[in-house]
């Protein structure tokens, strides 16, 4: 055969393959129906340590991103936020809404082989109220084993939002053996009830779960769906890296050697673009960048030089650059097409408004007289850092004498928590506003707020928003909030921040959540 | 010489205890403590406190530090306040980490360090000396974890020869261990043999200048003989302090290394505690950096005696 023949023919052959694929693509189900492959190793990188995989004792994200896919709860949120049952069947409260009673899931396992049962479920819930990372299960006054499979919760007051903070993820109220029900924070035996069990934890290294083979899926969903549902185990094996150099994670990632970046830099992503061999997720919805005022010492406790920094910041300049581009300019303290979304309400005539004319006014109302304006920040976090920088340089050009204090997160912490030497500090909110409205405001109320000092308007909408017995009331407060928010200037919304991720091209069924489900995720053939 | 050990071992006591004080005092200091990393942004001062009595970190410094000193003795270093494990397991199981990358690191930029070193200074005032230490130079100035990322998107993800991250001990696979050492190690060495290369070629200068040097090549010696026998045996003592200096430097951790090839070793190890502060670790890891100092030391100490029979005479 000539050199022109073979061409011939593998173009023709060539040809004939493209139109098979396309012929087949034709008449196979689409998408993931027919395409799980069990078995394998799947890698995920993180960057820091679980500070703890004792899921009840820390609100760290690092951990809850493994712990959510080895332990269970009696409720968790579905993908909605909407609490749904996981370990429960379900939950019936009294009509004076102080008696929860939650009939269990029969035949549930834990990783040690023993069926979980209502013991269990008091054993853990009392170990919460001991050493949980969250007030959430305050409002219980007693915990009773009424049958096997049954627990009841008997409340000190009414709580019409108690379902939505035991379902919350952040310290998640997790189902343990009875058997831990002694042991010290951070020290049970790390048996769960989810799909993975943890075999190792080397710090600084590596966590390594291993498919749970006695799992028990619960059959009255079609799927996974947000923190429960019917959960399928494919890999056999998942490896949580742990990698604190972006560079590095990338790299790893091109070369193959991992599967899955939790966070990849936004400047990389756009890189890697147009590799075929990677795939990128966004999450526009993934955090809220703030400036908190200390409204307790001068000169930020004036509530028209707190306005006036609000009037003179450019949003889109700080945080565009602070989060490298992935962002959304919302003034709202919700965010948008969820279910407390109130739209721009208070934030019209204030947010990005960048009205250098206006603060300059408002800073002469206020008698401001060049006193030094102090920004704490940290280098952990790069967003806190870059938006400190830029809110200085804005604040200055209106004539503010802008100082920044940028040291490490734990001294920060330290810092925020002394009444005065202070008084701007950039800070991301991630999980309370995916949580809604009550985890933002509880974080603007009560014994400490972030802001220092007690707005009382806002104590009794928190209340009210608390005390609403239904979604569309508590709306109704929290409309009531944002505008009291645009009032008090106590905190000031930069912007959404979104979350990228990526994963090579072969790895099907990931979608990006509050936390990387490693569960209903396999690798094509 | 033993009596010689013994002299430098008491005197390394109270060595230790300044550094343990030392630390004692900068962390207490230092703002912040590990209930900010253990109660999170929106802990009330009140989860803090009670956070704070658990571990009992609000006691007072000199308490805590007799405390301290007080299990010290008994061989205890305390326990973790995060990593739910004992400070000397904790260091302990970092060890083959450092060791490897240190070991290995050090061969590499003893070698490549002193034949840079003994070329230039045989080749004085040529383009073989100049070049030499140019890449010395190079090796001194480029920052490692530049250099490092460089070698992991040439070597592992443009050629896909080495992993680009991560530890295999070496008792689970040998050749795993060599793949997963081969870049860390070479990122340390290149950028720590421009000093050992820069002390070489000046020791060496100094020697090549000598009568004894001289005589030798007068009577007709191998070239190569009279460098590596006579000039470069007489030329080591500042070259092996300063690989000392070197290898007490890489025995503590090398932090950025180890945080760009994703290793768990010491220096991260001992980072780590101080960004979360977790005091036990921090106080813990810093007496093992300093008494691997001290040994290093004391081996160099050693090193002397055995290559300067006067300096053996001395003690």
């Amino acid at each position: 055969m000539t050199m022109l023949g073979t061409k011939r023919l593998t173009s023709f052959l060539r040809t004939l393959t493209m139109t098979s694929v396309l012929a087949l693509a034709a008449v196979l189900p689409t998408g993931s129906a027919w395409a799980q492959v069990a078995g394998g190793e799947l890698v995920v990188v993180q960057g820091s340590n679980p500070p703890s995989l004792d899921a009840m004792a820390t609100s760290s994200g690092a951990s809850r991103n493994i712990n959510l896919n080895v332990y269970e709860t009696l409720y968790g949120f579905d993908e909605n936020v909407v609490p749904m049952p996981i370990l429960a069947e379900g939950v019936n409260i009294s009509e004076d809404g102080l008696t929860y009673v939650f009939p269990l899931r029969q035949g549930v396992k834990f990783h040690n082989g023993d069926e979980m049962k209502a013991t269990d479920v008091k054993a853990s819930l009392e170990r919460y109220l001991k050493v949980g990372a969250t007030p959430n299960l305050e409002p219980i006054e007693k915990i009773e084993v009424t049958g096997d499979y049954e627990v009841t919760l008997t409340m000190k007051r009414v709580t019409p939002t108690f379902l939505e903070a035991f379902s919350n993820p952040r310290s998640p109220a997790v189902i343990i053996p009875e058997e831990d029900i002694n042991a010290e924070a951070g020290k049970t035996s790390l048996v769960g009830t989810g799909p993975y069990k943890i075999t190792e934890y080397v710090p600084d290294s590596h966590v390594t779960l291993e498919k749970f083979a006695d799992y028990t899926q619960d059959t009255r969903y079609a799927g996974p769906d947000g923190f429960g549902g019917k959960k399928t185990a494919y890999f056999d094996k998942v490896t949580f890296r742990i990698m604190p150099e972006p560079g590095a994670q990338v790299a790893a990632l091109e070369a193959g050697e991992v599967d899955i970046l939790d966070q990849i830099p936004v400047p990389a992503a756009r890189r890697l673009a147009n590799d075929a061999n990677i795939k990128l997720y966004e999450n526009l919805q993934w955090a809220f960048g703030t400036l908190i005022l200390n409204a307790n010492e001068p000169p930020t406790d004036n509530v028209k030089f707190r306005e006036a920094v609000q009037v003179a910041l450019n949003m889109e300049e700080i945080v565009g650059i602070a989060s490298e581009g992935l962002f959304a300019a919302n003034g709202g303290w919700a965010y948008p097409g969820t279910p407390y979304d109130v739209g721009d309400v208070g934030a019209a005539d204030y947010y990005n408004k960048h009205d250098a004319e206006k603060a300059k006014a408002l800073l002469a109302e206020a008698g401001y007289n060049n006193e030094p304006f102090t920004i704490i920040t940290d280098n952990t976090i790069p967003f806190h850092g870059r938006a400190a920088v830029v809110i200085a340089e804005q604040l200055k050009a209106v004539g503010i004498n802008v100082v920044i204090n940028q040291v490490d997160f734990p001294t920060v912490l330290n810092l925020r928590m002394q009444d005065t030497g202070w008084n701007g500090w950039t800070l991301t909110m991630g999980i309370e506003p995916y949580l809604g409205p009550v985890a933002i405001v509880s974080t603007l109320t009560g014994k400490r707020p972030h802001f220092v000092k007690h707005d009382p308007e806002l104590e009794a909408l928190y209340q009210e928003l608390i005390t609403g017995a239904t979604p569309e009331a508590r709306k109704a407060t929290f409309e009531k909030v944002q505008k009291r928010l645009y009032e008090y200037f106590g905190i000031i919304k930069l912007g959404d921040t979104g979350q990228m991720q990526a994963s090579r091209a072969n790895i099907e069924g990931f979608k990006t959540f509050r936390i990387p489900r490693v569960y209903d995720i396999w690798r094509a053939n | 010489m033993l009596l010689f050990i013994a002299r430098r071992l008491l005197s390394a006591i109270p060595v230790l205890f300044v550094v343990s004080l030392m630390t004692f005092v900068i962390m207490w200091l230092v703002p912040g403590d590990v209930s900010a990393e253990i109660g999170g942004t929106d802990a009330t001062p009140e989860q803090i406190q009670q956070i704070r009595e658990q571990l009992g970190i609000d006691r007072p410094l000199l308490e805590r530090a007799v405390n301290w000193y007080g299990n010290l003795l008994r061989g205890d270093l305390g326990h973790s306040y995060l990593l739910n494990r004992s400070v000397v397991d904790a260091v302990l199981e970092r060890l083959p980490v450092t060791l490897s990358l240190a070991g290995l690191s050090l061969v590499l930029a003893t070698i490549m360090g002193t034949l840079l070193g003994i070329l230039a200074a045989v080749r004085h005032n040529s383009w073989v000396d100049q070049g030499s230490m140019v890449a010395a130079l190079i090796g001194l100035s480029i920052p490692d974890f530049w250099f490092g990322l460089v070698l992991i998107i040439l070597f592992g993800v443009t050629l896909g020869w080495l992993p680009t991250g991560g530890f295999v001990p070496i008792t689970e696979d040998v050749l795993g261990w060599v793949r997963c050492m081969t870049l860390p190690a070479l990122t340390l060495a290149f950028t720590q043999m421009g000093v050992i290369a820069r002390m070489t070629r000046s020791s060496m200068l100094d020697v090549l200048d000598q009568d004894f040097v001289r005589t030798a090549r007068a009577k007709g010696m191998r070239a190569r003989t009279v460098i590596f026998k006579h000039a470069l045996r007489n030329a080591l003592v500042p070259i092996v302090t300063v690989v000392g200096v070197t290898a007490g430097v890489l025995l503590s951790g090398a932090v950025v290394i180890e945080s760009v090839f994703s290793l768990p070793g010491v220096g991260r190890l001992i980072v780590g505690s101080i960004q979360r502060r977790d005091f036990p670790v921090i106080q813990g890891g810093l007496l093992v950096t300093a008494s691997i100092f001290v040994f290093v030391n004391i081996v160099v100490d050693m090193l002397y005696g055995w290559l300067d029979p006067r300096v053996r005479d001395e003690r």
